[in-house]
C-alpha cells in the first residue's frame, strides 16, 4: 500500500466510524437553496462560487458518497461521488482550512438547519488524519502540547512578568498588599490567560487583576496550566484537543477551585466550556464561566462600582463568533458596556448575526491564507466605520489582533480593547 | 514582497523567510510598509532587544523584557508599533511569525 493510500484510509475512517447519525444527517440534507452563500464573507467579498458553504459541504459529502454508500461504491458514476485523491485533499485543504473561519453564520442562515460548521470540522479532521493541516496552525498546537502553552513561554518568564504586573497593580490601586496570586489552592476562582497576554499584551491581565481586587475576589492563576486556548479545536484533532482540555480540567481539580473562569477568548471558551465535557466524557465538578459573565455578575451584584463617564469616547462592540453565535453569551457584554462606557453603539448586523472579524477558525495563525483573510476583513472594516466609534471592544484576544490589523490596513483610526480593559478604566475604588 | 524596488522572500504574513539576512535596511523598509515613516531611537532600542533576545534564545522576548531593558512604557510601545510587538516590532526585527493568537 502506498503512502497516500494509508493516509486516505485514516481519513475515510472519520467518515465511516461515527457514534450516531449526526454526520449522516448533515451530509445528506442540503437542498442547495443557496441561502448560505450570502451569509459567507468569503463569498461576499470575492463572488467566487467555490467559497459557497454548500459547496464546501458537497466536497465532504461527495467523498462520503463514494466510499460509504452502496451506489457510490459500485456505481460511482451515477451520483456526485468523488475519489479522495491528492487533488481532492488539496482542494479540501484550500477551502475547509483556507476559506472558512468556522464562524457558523451559514449554519444560522441555513433553511433546513444543516450544521455546516460541523461538516467542515469533520473535513478538517480528515485532513488532519492525512497530515494536511497547514504547518503554521499545527505549529501552534505543537507548542501547546510540548510546552504547556501555545507560545512556549517558560515558567520563569511567566513568573517574572506577573511579578512586574503585580508591582504596577500596587501602584494603580495604591495598596502595597494588592496581589496577583499564584497557585493558591481552594480559591473561589482559578483564572486563565491567553498566552499572548503575558507575552505581548499584558494590559488585560492588569485590568482583570484590578477588577478582582475591586471585587475582593478569592482568585488565583496557575503557573502550571493557565492557557485558555485549544488550537486542536481548529485542527479537529480529538486526541490533542483532549490532552489540552484535560490539563486545564486537572489543574482546576488539583487546586480545588470552585470556578474556572475563562479569559476573553472565543474559541477557548467554546473548547473548554462547551466541548470539553464531551472531549473528556465527564461532568465537571466545578463551574466554568467566561470572564465576560463574571464582570456582568460583579456589576449586577454591586461588587464593583463603575463611573462610565470616565470612558468618554464612543464605543462599539465586536461579537466573537464562538462566544456569541455558538456559545449564546450575548447580553452580558452589552450590559457591561452600558455600565462602563458613556456611549455605546451597535454594529449592523450584531449579536448572533454579526460578521466574523476574519481571524477565526485558526485563520490568524495560518500565514498561508493571509491575503484572503484580509480581503474578508473588508466587511468588518466597513461595519466599524459606519458606527463612527473611536473604540472597538471585543471579548476575544484573537479578534483583538485581527481588529488591530483591520484598523491599520483600512486606516480606521480606532483603538481596540478587551472588555476587562474598559471596565478596569471605569472602576471606582472604595 | 517588494518594497521600494527591493524584493524579499517572506511568509504569507510578511515575516522574513530567512531571519539571518536581516539588516537595518530591511528594518527600515518593513517599518515603512507598516506606515512607520521613520524609525526613531526608541524604535531601534526595541528592535535591538528583540533581535538580541532572538539571537541568544531563538525566541522573541517577553514584553516585560522589552519594557524593562529599554525603559519605554508599555502603552508607548503600542504607539510606536501600531500592529503590536509581534506583527509590528518582531516583523520589523526580522523574526519569524510567533505561534499563537498573533
Amino acid at each position: 500500500m502506498n503512502n497516500f493510500e494509508e493516509k486516505k484510509n485514516k481519513a475515510l475512517k472519520v467518515l465511516s466510524e461515527h457514534e450516531d447519525s449526526k454526520l449522516l444527517t448533515h451530509l445528506n440534507s442540503c437542498v442547495h437553496c443557496g441561502l448560505c452563500a450570502e451569509s459567507c464573507m468569503y463569498y461576499l467579498t470575492s463572488n467566487d462560487e467555490r467559497y459557497i458553504p454548500a459547496k464546501k459541504v458537497d466536497l465532504v459529502a461527495s467523498i462520503y458518497q463514494r466510499y460509504c454508500t452502496f451506489t457510490g461504491k459500485y456505481f460511482p458514476f451515477l451520483g456526485k461521488a468523488r475519489e479522495l485523491d491528492e487533488a481532492a485533499a488539496e482542494e479540501m485543504t484550500d477551502l475547509l482550512y483556507g476559506a472558512c473561519t468556522l464562524c457558523g453564520r451559514c449554519t444560522k442562515h441555513c433553511s433546513i438547519g444543516v450544521d455546516i460548521g460541523f461538516v467542515i470540522k469533520k473535513g478538517r479532521q480528515m485532513l488532519t488524519e492525512m497530515g494536511y493541516t497547514p504547518a503554521s496552525l499545527q505549529s501552534t498546537v505543537n507548542a501547546a502540547i510540548n510546552s504547556g502553552n501555545n507560545m512556549s513561554i517558560p515558567e520563569s518568564e511567566l513568573r517574572d512578568t506577573l511579578t512586574w504586573l503585580e508591582e504596577d497593580l500596587r501602584d494603580e490601586v495604591n495598596d502595597p498588599d494588592a496581589s496577583i496570586p499564584l497557585n493558591v489552592p481552594n480559591a473561589d476562582i482559578l483564572y486563565t490567560l491567553n498566552p499572548r497576554e503575558p507575552k505581548f499584551f499584558p494590559l488585560s491581565i492588569s485590568a482583570m487583576a484590578k477588577i478582582f481586587y475591586a471585587a475582593k475576589e478569592s482568585w488565583s492563576l496557575s503557573t502550571q496550566m493557565y492557557d485558555v486556548t485549544n488550537y486542536a479545536y481548529f485542527t479537529s484533532s480529538k486526541s490533542e484537543a483532549v490532552t489540552i482540555a484535560e490539563r486545564l480540567y486537572n489543574e482546576t481539580v488539583n487546586l480545588n477551585a470552585k470556578r474556572c473562569v475563562l479569559a476573553e477568548c472565543g474559541h477557548g471558551s467554546r473548547a473548554f466550556r462547551w466541548e470539553a465535557p464531551n472531549y473528556l466524557q465527564k461532568q465537571f465538578p466545578f463551574e466554568t464561566i467566561t470572564s465576560v459573565e463574571l464582570m456582568a455578575e460583579y456589576i449586577s451584584k454591586g461588587r464593583i462600582k463603575l463611573d462610565k463617564s470616565i470612558n468618554k469616547e464612543v464605543v462599539t462592540l465586536h461579537d466573537p463568533c464562538n462566544l456569541v453565535r455558538e456559545g449564546g453569551v450575548i447580553e452580558p457584554q452589552r450590559y457591561v458596556l452600558k455600565n462602563a462606557a458613556s456611549e455605546f453603539v451597535e454594529m449592523t448586523p450584531h449579536g448572533i448575526d454579526n460578521f466574523c472579524c476574519g481571524g477565526g477558525g485558526g485563520q490568524l495563525a495560518m500565514s498561508e491564507y493571509n491575503e484572503r483573510r484580509m480581503k474578508t476583513a473588508e466587511i468588518k472594516a466597513e461595519q466599524i466605520r459606519k458606527t463612527g466609534a473611536k473604540v472597538v471592544v471585543t471579548p476575544c484576544h484573537n479578534c483583538v489582533d485581527q481588529l488591530m490589523q483591520i484598523d491599520n490596513k483600512f486606516k480606521l483610526g480606532v483603538q481596540v480593547k478587551t472588555l476587562a480593559e474598559i471596565v478596569a478604566d471605569a472602576i471606582i475604588l472604595d | 514582497m517588494e518594497i521600494d524596488g527591493k524584493e524579499f522572500t517572506v511568509d504569507g504574513d510578511g515575516f522574513l523567510s530567512d531571519p539571518t539576512i536581516w539588516n537595518e535596511e530591511v528594518a527600515t523598509l518593513f517599518a515603512k510598509y507598516d506606515g512607520i515613516q521613520e524609525l526613531t531611537e526608541k524604535h531601534w532600542a526595541i528592535i535591538n532587544i528583540i533581535r538580541k533576545n532572538w539571537e541568544e534564545t531563538g525566541m522573541a522576548p517577553m514584553i516585560r523584557t522589552i519594557c524593562q531593558t529599554t525603559g519605554i512604557r508599555l502603552k508607548e510601545i503600542y504607539q510606536l508599533f501600531p500592529l503590536g510587538p509581534a506583527r509590528g516590532a518582531c516583523r520589523v526585527a526580522g523574526l519569524p511569525k510567533p505561534d499563537g493568537c498573533v
